[in-house]
Formats: C-alpha cells, sequence, structure tokens
C-alpha cells in the first residue's frame, strides 16, 4: 500500500528539484555575466570613448576615427612604446640573470651563513620604493642616471630580484642534489652544470619571473615618473599619466592611449595566466 | 687544515678515504661558487635598497634639499609627529583599510562562482583576471571618467531614476576618498580571486561531496569545508591587499585626485613624493618614507611567517 502512494510522489519531488537546480543555474550565469559586465567595463570605455570626438563625447553620441588619428601628435605613442619595450627588456634580463644565480646558490650551493643572507635578501621585498625614494632619487641624480634609461633599470631590477630569488630558491630546491653532483663528476663544471643542466629544467621559473615582472614593470608609474628625466625616454604609463594631469588633454585621445598601453600586457597576461596564477601562490600551494 | 679536520669529524665514515678529502674538496668548491653566485645579488640589493635605507635614517634628522644637509637631531621627528598633516594623512591610510575586507569578500564571492564549473567558466574566469593585466594609471583614468559628474555612475543613477542623487564624489574632501577605495577595491578583485580560485582547486571534492550527502546544505559545506581548507590563501591574499593598500595607489592618486581635494586623498606614500618633489623637503620626505617603511616591516613579518609556515 505503501508502496503504491510513494511511487507517484518520487518524480514529483525530483522534478521539483531539477527545477530549482535549473533556475539555480540560471541566477548563477545571471550573475556571472553582470560580473563579467563590471571587469570589462574598463575596456568597454576606452574602446567605445575612443572611437568619439571631443565634442561628441561631451554629447553623448556619434562616433569618428579623429582620436585615432591625432594620437600619435598628443602622445608620441611609438616611441613610448619602444622605450618601454626596451626598459622592461633590460630590465628583466638582469632580475632573471642576478636572481637566477642566486636563487641556485641559496638552494644548491649554500656556504657559511648563507640562510641568514637569504632571509635579509627575501625581507628586501618588503621594501616599497616609496620608503627609499628620496636617497634613491638623489643618489641616481648625483650618478648622472637620470638623464638615460640606465637608472630606471637598475631600480626596477634592485625591486624585483628579491622577489625572483625567492621564487628560484623555492623552485630549485625541489631539484635532486644528486643531479648537480653527477654534473659535476662529469666534468661539466659549475658553469656547465647551470647552462646545460639548470637552465632547462628552470624555464617554467623563468616564465613565471617574465611575465610577473613584465606586468609589474610594463604598468609601473614611479620609478619612470622620476629616474627618467629626459622626456623623450618615457616608457608609455609615464607619458599616458603626464597627458593626464595636463587637464587640457581630449579625453577620448587618452583613453585611445590607454587601450595601446593596455594591449601588450593583456596579451601577455592571456597567454602566460598559468605562470602568473604560479607566481602569485608560490611557496603556499605546494 | 682546522677546516679539512672539521669535515673529517663531520662525515667519519668517509675520514682518511682518498674520496673523503676529494668530498671536502668538493664542499669548499662549492661553497665559493655559491657565494660567487649570490655576489652580483646581493650587490644589487645592498647598494639599492639597503644603502638608501641607512641614508634615510641619516637624512630623516636633517634638514636636506638635495644639495645640502643641516642636522637637526631628535626634533626632526618630533616636528613630525606634531604635523597635523601627517596625522590627517595616516587617517587616510587607516580608512583604506577599510576597503580591505571588502577586497576579500567580493573576490571570496566570485571565486565560489566561478568553482560552481559551469559551462564556460573558463571565459569567465579569463574575464575577470584581465583587468589585473592593466596599469593602475588606466585604472585611475577610466575611474575618473566612471565617477565624473558627467560620467557613467550618474548616468546609471539617471536610468534608475535618482535624478536628484546626483554625486561627484570625487570633487569633495569628504567623499573623494570614498571613490579612491572603490577603485582599489576594483583593482584588488582580479588578483584576490585568483588566489582563492586557486585555494580552491586543491580542494578535495569528494570532501565537499561527503558533507553534501551527509545533508549539509550549500551554506554549512561553505563555511565548515571551503572556508577552513582556504585559510592560508586568505592571509595571503589579506597580506598582499595591506601591502597594497600602503604602497601600491601611488598610480591611482596620482592619475584621479592628485592627493586632493585637499589633503583627502594622500596617504602616506604619496606623501612621501610630495613633501620631497613638490615642497622640495627632502629631509622630512625621507622621514615619512622611514615611517612606512617601519609599518611595511610589520606587515612583513607576517608575511614571512605565513610564507615560512610550512618549511
Amino acid at each position: 500500500m505503501t508502496a503504491v502512494l510513494d511511487t507517484p510522489v518520487v518524480p514529483v519531488k525530483a522534478t521539483a528539484r531539477q527545477v530549482r537546480r535549473r533556475i539555480g543555474r540560471a541566477v548563477l550565469l545571471a550573475v556571472m555575466i553582470a560580473v563579467a559586465g563590471v571587469m570589462l567595463y574598463p575596456f568597454i570605455v576606452m574602446i567605445v570613448t575612443s572611437f568619439k570626438t571631443e565634442s561628441q563625447y561631451l554629447l553623448g553620441r556619434g562616433t569618428s576615427l579623429k582620436s585615432w588619428e591625432d594620437l600619435n601628435q598628443t602622445l608620441p605613442i611609438g616611441q613610448e612604446l619602444l622605450n618601454s619595450t626596451i626598459i622592461c627588456s633590460a630590465a628583466i634580463f638582469i632580475v632573471l640573470v642576478v636572481g637566477g644565480a642566486a636563487g641556485f646558490a641559496f638552494a644548491k650551493l649554500q656556504f657559511r651563513g648563507s640562510n641568514v643572507v637569504f632571509l635579509t635578501v627575501v625581507s628586501a621585498m618588503m621594501v616599497p620604493l616609496q620608503a627609499i625614494l628620496m636617497p634613491e632619487y638623489v643618489n641616481m641624480a648625483k650618478l648622472g642616471f637620470t638623464t638615460s634609461y640606465f637608472g630606471a633599470v637598475i631600480v626596477y631590477a634592485a625591486l624585483g630580484t628579491p622577489f625572483s630569488i625567492f621564487l628560484f630558491t623555492t623552485y630549485f630546491r625541489r631539484i635532486p642534489d644528486e643531479l648537480i653532483e653527477a654534473g659535476i663528476v662529469d666534468g661539466l663544471g659549475y658553469s656547465g652544470v647551470l647552462t646545460r643542466l639548470i637552465l632547462p629544467i628552470a624555464l617554467p621559473a623563468i616564465a613565471t619571473v617574465t611575465v610577473l615582472q613584465f606586468i609589474q614593470i610594463w604598468d609601473d608609474l614611479l620609478v619612470g615618473l622620476l629616474f627618467l628625466q629626459n622626456p623623450s625616454q618615457r616608457p608609455i604609463t609615464v607619458g599616458l599619466a603626464a597627458l593626464a594631469s595636463g587637464r587640457v588633454t581630449s579625453i577620448p585621445e587618452l583613453l585611445a592611449g590607454s587601450l595601446v598601453s593596455a594591449l601588450p600586457a593583456m596579451l601577455v597576461y592571456l597567454g602566460f595566466q598559468r605562470f602568473l596564477i604560479q607566481g602569485l601562490t608560490m611557496g603556499i600551494d605546494r | 687544515m682546522a677546516v679539512s679536520a672539521l669535515e673529517l669529524r663531520r662525515s667519519p665514515a668517509r675520514a682518511g678515504s682518498r674520496w673523503g678529502r676529494s668530498s671536502s674538496l668538493l664542499v669548499r668548491r662549492r661553497r665559493r661558487m655559491g657565494l660567487l653566485l649570490t655576489l652580483p645579488a646581493l650587490a644589487l640589493i645592498t647598494l639599492l635598497i639597503v644603502i638608501p635605507i641607512g641614508q634615510a635614517a641619516y637624512y630623516s634628522f636633517t634638514e636636506w634639499n638635495g644639495v645640502t644637509t643641516t642636522w637637526i637631531g631628535v626634533s626632526a621627528w618630533t616636528q613630525a609627529f606634531h604635523n597635523p598633516t601627517m596625522w590627517r594623512v595616516m587617517e587616510n591610510n587607516a580608512l583604506l583599510l577599510l576597503a580591505v575586507p571588502v577586497a576579500l569578500a567580493i573576490p571570496l564571492g566570485i571565486a565560489v562562482l566561478l568553482h560552481q564549473h559551469v559551462a564556460g567558466w573558463k571565459v569567465f574566469r579569463s574575464i575577470y583576471f584581465l583587468p589585473t593585466a592593466i596599469s593602475w594609471v588606466v585604472i585611475g583614468l577610466v575611474a575618473e571618467h566612471f565617477f565624473a559628474y558627467s560620467g557613467t555612475l550618474n548616468s546609471i543613477l539617471d536610468f534608475l531614476g535618482f535624478h536628484k542623487a546626483h554625486t561627484n564624489l570625487l570633487g569633495y574632501q569628504s567623499t573623494a576618498l570614498i571613490a579612491l577605495g572603490i577603485t582599489f577595491i576594483f583593482s584588488m578583485i582580479g588578483t584576490n580571486t585568483m588566489l582563492f580560485l586557486t585555494g580552491m582547486a586543491t580542494l578535495d571534492p569528494s570532501q565537499e561531496e561527503a558533507a553534501r550527502i551527509d545533508g549539509a546544505g550549500a551554506w554549512k559545506v561553505f563555511r565548515h569545508i571551503t572556508l577552513p581548507h582556504l585559510t592560508r590563501f586568505i592571509q595571503l591574499a589579506f597580506v598582499i591587499t595591506v601591502i597594497s593598500a600602503f604602497s601600491a595607489l601611488f598610480s591611482l592618486i596620482f592619475v584621479m585626485t592628485g592627493g586632493g581635494p585637499g589633503y583627502s586623498t594622500t596617504t602616506m606614500e604619496f606623501f612621501v613624493y610630495q613633501t620631497g618633489f613638490s615642497q622640495a623637503q627632502f629631509g622630512t620626505a625621507a622621514l615619512y618614507g622611514l615611517i612606512l617603511f617601519f609599518i611595511m616591516a610589520v606587515v612583513g613579518i607576517f608575511q614571512l611567517r605565513l610564507l615560512g609556515a610550512k618549511d
């Protein structure tokens, strides 16, 4: 008797649950689309506004290519993109070589006191440039480094190296000692071990440091603003900020420039997302 | 001689054998190489980070315009601490810390949404992380457009029918910091969501499943399984967000407000820049920098313990 009564009830309950789940999924999707809208807002604003003239922007309707045509006169965009690229590449190169070598030493070639030195280096990670801004600026200016790329490059390199050492050390600790010993015994020498054994293994760590540093340096304002006194050597981010603080600039042109400046970092990010995530959670997820 | 004796004592099994002696030679060579490989990094960090900290400490006791320095001693510090503007600036920093819980809660919610793995969630993930790639200078420029009197925020209010609720957050001392805080929260969403989602990916799904079978609702599963699992990730996100609040807002402030109106959006890091480069008081600026350094050191100790907890 009970069985007969129960049978029709079960499927009804199931469909009710199914309906509820379907509604749940729909709500979830709606919320996710709404969040996507918020996160895409900066890009939408940049794209839409860049295709207006100043008056169309104020009026709120109409489209034009004028801002894009005039962009290069307002902002020497080619030169500034080139400056950003030069500074980024040089600084990242130093960070990789110097940080990679030190990371390998801290992980595999420990010397007396190396742990203390390692801790000191990692603590340097916590020093923001603003805390040492004045002496750093005066030192660089006195040495004449602010009239070339050199000053900005070594400041970026010094700021990026502690994190790079931390990341490389954590990474190299997982390589077995036997591998290095075998290389030495086989007569490779330390330079051979580094270039032929360690370098190929280290590629993922190198990629992580490169991506993180690229986004950091490309997007930075403070160093470029102070340590590059020559306007023709300005990176794109500084060019934009300087233009924005001028207050006479056409906003559509400014946002067109912003879009151009954002593209390289976005492409790097979309291509190497994986390495970015690895770098962020280094030392915690393993 | 003394060194090799020490080596012998350390490896009694190898003592006396030819292998033992050559290994101690190898050990010494290894140590020398280790020291050599760290030297460039040490030089770079010493010259550009450690020495400037020492210089900042010295210059904080002086009146300094970049060329000449006059020693004024401890009174430089007492003067700074009696400067009401500095306290105003510190207050801004403290108020911005109120944004930190929001900058953690929203990404936590978003990570939960993504973790449901609905069809196409990876596309959503990429979209949510995308602002992480762009400069805070660009975000600041767009935010200025959003909060401006003729900007998007007021258009939204118009659309919703609140014609009289027109805002001009950046225009007033009382509200500019709110606009800055909201922009800061937006800027942190990508990074923190990324952290939380990575944390959730390391969660064993069978645990959540088991709890659900035991009759736990979605909230209970989140509260008692997911959240405890994320503790370390939340701590890390907290530290990163606090560090950013103290030392990464320069770009946003420079572009959005220039520290104003008045000092209403000047934080300690921007104050260092202003004091040094607008007022040419290098010594005082060095002192403010040092205060910022001490604040960061406290946060840093917390972070080191967090990162070192597993070693």
